[in-house]
């Protein structure tokens, strides 16, 4: 019994690690993906295109530009003409178009409502949104009003407000999801497609142990990335904080390595072939991810979603995750999250024995 | 000047040579048959000279030379390719009628009266006429084969390429394919140059060219390449010498024997290479098993067994059985239900109707068959091995999976490798390997366990002649000195001649069933067994 476990599973860690193709493609998922995730994915404006029309002759209007300096913002652009402007607009050379108009700077001396021209291109909606917020901050601030409330803030969990670590551990989730049920689903279909899963099941061993062994061999695999991931770039290149327990977090990946693993086979037992994985995989991942609060927060879902969202497995590990990274939850009220793991993935298994893991 | 000459054409790949300095001449009209292993650089050459590789030499055709695939584009309406593999070129969901349509119009043909009238005679040839509504995909493999060729022949190629257009296909439907092929080689005077794993199809063609290792080793008629052997076969004798190979009631050796010469085939071709080019053939020595089992004396009993896959009836109440220290040949064309059969014996499919009983137990769900695992090997289609373990490593993994000591294993995967002889190639991964030793060695998978009764799924497909033979020496020694039965499945009707009883199959449904001494008293003037069989697919239409 335990020979024969160990045997396959020293056979699926070999032809892993013969596979020089497969092993440089785990390894660039957990640290260059990850890396161009936290680095690459901007919700903050960076870089906007800033032009403006200034017809007043400067002063107030100069003024306003100068907030708008790097990395935010590209230096301002003047055109000559608001149809010059437009234009540019169209043409994608400008995302935030800002016209002074004649009577701006008098209205606003005198004390008037002085109206400040904004031109969007709402192609780029967060990103422009975003700049407009800035602009009306910044209007603000020259009005001088003297209102009645004043905002303070305490920021807990993530002080600096950085959204790098976050998103790194965002993909690093994602990565860890994707690749399990592809690289699972692979082994067991490259043996579909090669004739040897037949052969395994004509063996006097009980299927049932070839395919724990079988879907152990890729967790553990996966695992070995996922520390890989945490050393170099989760805490080495982004320094994300660490609330909770460590171990907490690795058993939670552990055990939802295994849950996903048996959407791999699920997506086995109907693929015929590796192509069928890739195509089967994405169709089965998509909303998987959609619906687990990866992207969206999950209470910001339609109700029939956020009711569907319970049936993704992601859902709770993305929970548990971010529970034991920011707020350092303790470890008895992770429970949830361990159960929901643990249950939807004994779901996922017993179809997937059901489906290829037996004799008529 | 011939119509078609080919000079000095070498395809190399990457790391291997595909056909190394090839030549030929061909004139209209002629039958130009290619024999050899797998791998042997038939298709490679082939290629070539339809101009759809790259190559080294030169092709010339009807006074047009060319040298690449971009100057073979001006000839291209005046050659017709079929490559490998059955149904290939055909589109499942497109009906015969569609499919003579769309290869028209992309060929550009005027669709005139004499191109309907043309197309009415190749439907008819083929026998498809009453077929032009059906979809490809649901005709038999026969009928495929032929669509395949009418297709290719609809533009009126001058220069035809066939890739092994009749292996896999029943012996009716290739007598058919040939009977195509004469007529429009005769009446268009096309030349065609036809690949085939069947001797006897290429002793009926007007030149044969043999292939070995990338090289063309010998072209002549049949006849006259056979007698070039004859000074080497001999009647089975003891061999005395080194350079000798005994097989099938022959002896083949290159120093004289005391014995009385015998009538070659086109086989004997291959052993006089082989023995000529000083390959030592293994020598193949099968002892006895270890463990004591006893055969019953009904090993495997099927009544009545069906399965139907949506509306097609794969297996339609096929019943045989299998007696102790019996060798059973279950032959059929591709598609004819021989390995939905075999799988429904293993249980790798659910049977949807009839009884079955293995080793005296009747199987009714997946747990009577835990029991019985240990006394079954089974040697899957295309001999299925992990690619990335090495010989060795994939013999110790199936050992391990038996739950064979660790000791046992090792002596037994030596003598084995011994025995069957790939000794030599014990650390090479099997796709750096010969189709013959892969098969030697998937043989070997499946007895390290000693079972009582081997399950062989097509295990001669696609290897060359001197490996299919040894094979079947490694089999009757088995038999011989272990007692156990063999269920073994083939498309060579010709390899009926080595088991001990046939069960012939055809489109899912059992059609003969009987003793080869049986069978060749009831059908005396039939010359093999090619013949024998091609009357019951006659009177079963």
């Amino acid at each position: 019994m335990n020979r024969i476990f160990w045997a396959i599973l020293g056979k699926e860690l070999l032809a892993f690690l013969r596979s020089a193709g497969l092993v440089a493609m785990v390894i660039y998922s957990f640290t260059i993906d990850i890396y161009i995730a936290g680095e690459g994915i901007q919700i903050k404006p960076r870089n906007v295109h800033i032009g403006y029309v200034d017809e007043t002759g400067g002063g107030i209007s100069q003024k306003i530009l100068t907030h708008l300096h790097t990395p935010e913002f590209l230096p301002p652009k003047r055109y000559r003409s608001q149809e010059e402007l437009s234009r540019s607009i169209f043409n994608k050379e400008t995302l935030v178009g800002l016209v002074f108009d004649r009577g701006f700077e008098k209205d606003f001396r005198q004390g008037k409502q002085a109206q400040l021209n904004v031109l969007l291109d709402a192609t780029a909606a967060s990103q422009s949104f975003t700049t407009l917020g800035y602009l009306q901050n910044i209007v603000l601030d020259f009005s001088e009003l003297d209102l009645p409330v004043a905002i303070k803030t305490h920021k807990l969990f993530n002080e600096n407000a950085d959204n790098k670590s976050f998103m790194a551990l965002t993909e690093l989730l994602s990565v860890i999801t994707l690749l399990i049920v592809i690289l699972t689903a692979v082994v067991f279909v490259k043996e579909k497609e090669e004739g040897t899963w037949e052969i395994m099941l004509l063996m006097p061993v009980d299927p049932r142990l070839i395919i724990l062994a079988k879907s152990l061999s890729q967790v553990l695999i996966v695992m070995a990335g996922v520390v890989l991931a945490l050393g170099f770039v989760v805490f080495g290149g982004f320094h994300a904080p660490m609330n909770g327990s460590i171990w907490a977090f690795l058993l939670l990946t552990f055990l939802y390595s295994f849950s996903s693993a048996g959407i791999g086979l699920f997506v086995a037992a109907v693929s015929k072939s590796v192509l069928q994985v890739a195509q089967f995989s994405i169709i089965i991942m998509m909303p998987l991810i959609f619906l687990s609060g990866a992207w969206t927060p999950v209470y910001a879902m339609h109700p029939i979603f956020q009711k569907l969202s319970l049936f993704s497995p992601l859902r709770y590990y993305i929970e548990g995750t971010e529970s034991i990274f920011y707020r350092g939850t303790a470890f008895s009220d992770l429970l949830p999250y361990f159960s929901g793991v643990l249950l939807l993935g004994a779901l996922l298994y017993w179809y997937g024995f059901r489906k290829i893991g037996k004799l008529f | 000047m011939a119509d078609l000459e080919v000079r000095n054409v070498t395809v190399s790949y990457k790391k291997q040579i595909g056909i190394k300095e090839a030549s030929l001449k061909a004139n209209a009209g002629e039958i130009i048959g290619f024999i050899g292993a797998d791998g042997s650089g038939k298709s490679s050459l082939m290629h070539a000279i339809a101009g759809v590789i790259r190559f080294e030499g030169e092709v010339c055709y009807g006074g047009v030379s060319y040298h690449s695939p971009k100057e073979a584009e001006q000839l291209k309406s005046n050659i017709g390719l079929m490559p490998q593999g059955i149904g290939l070129v055909l589109y499942e969901t497109l009906t015969v009628g569609e499919h003579l349509s769309f290869f028209a119009n992309i060929r550009n043909l005027r669709q005139d009266a004499s191109f309907r009238t043309y197309r009415q005679k190749l439907l008819h040839m083929a026998g498809l006429s009453d077929f032009t509504d059906r979809q490809a995909g649901k005709l038999s493999g026969g009928m495929m084969q032929k669509l395949s060729l009418i297709c290719s022949l609809l533009h009126r190629p001058k220069l035809l390429i066939l890739d092994e257009p009749t292996t896999g296909v029943d012996p009716l439907s290739r007598m058919e394919l040939w009977e195509i092929l004469d007529e429009i080689c005769k009446s268009e005077g096309t030349i065609a140059l036809v690949s085939t794993a069947y001797m006897q199809e290429a002793a009926k063609m007007d030149r044969v060219l043999l292939f070995d290792e990338g090289e063309i080793i010998a072209k002549d008629t049949s006849k006259a390449l056979i007698d070039s052997v004859k000074s080497y076969t001999y009647e089975q004798t003891a061999c005395e010498n080194e350079r000798c190979f005994s097989l099938d009631k022959q002896t083949y050796s290159l120093k004289p024997l005391h014995a009385p010469h015998t009538e070659p085939t086109l086989e004997a071709l291959f052993f006089v290479n082989a023995l000529q080019k000083g390959r030592t053939l293994p020598h193949i020595e099968i002892e006895a098993r270890e463990s004591q089992d006893e055969v019953p004396q009904v090993v495997m009993e099927a009544k009545g067994l069906t399965k139907i896959f949506g509306d097609f009836v794969a297996n339609d109440h096929v019943s045989m059985n299998l007696h102790g220290g019996e060798i059973v040949g279950l032959l059929g064309a591709n598609g004819a239900g021989k390995t939905t059969f075999i799988k429904m014996l293993l249980g790798l499919f659910p049977i949807d109707e009839g009884e079955l009983y293995l080793l005296g137990q009747q199987i009714r769900s997946g747990k009577d068959r835990q029991r019985l695992k240990s006394k079954i090997g089974y040697v899957s289609q295309h001999f299925a091995l992990y690619k990335d373990m090495t010989v060795r490593e994939n013999l110790l993994y199936f050992a391990n999976m038996h739950r064979i000591a660790v000791t046992t294993a090792l002596s037994r995967i030596d003598r084995y490798a011994k025995e069957l002889g790939f000794e030599d190639y014990m650390d090479y991964f099997p796709h750096e390997l010969p189709l013959g030793i892969n098969q030697r060695f998937s043989v070997a998978a499946a007895m390290l366990h000693e079972p009582v009764v081997l399950f062989l799924d097509e295990p001669t497909s696609g290897v060359d002649t001197i490996a299919r033979a040894q094979f079947w020496q490694i089999l009757r020694g088995v038999k011989k000195k272990w007692g156990i039965s063999i269920l073994i499945t083939t498309h060579y009707m010709s390899e009926a001649e080595y088991c001990d009883r046939v069960v012939l199959m055809k489109e899912g449904r059992k059609i003969a069933d009987d003793s080869v001494k049986a069978l060749h008293a009831a059908h005396p003037d039939a010359k093999s067994f090619e013949e024998i069989f091609l009357e019951y697919y006659r009177s079963k239409r």
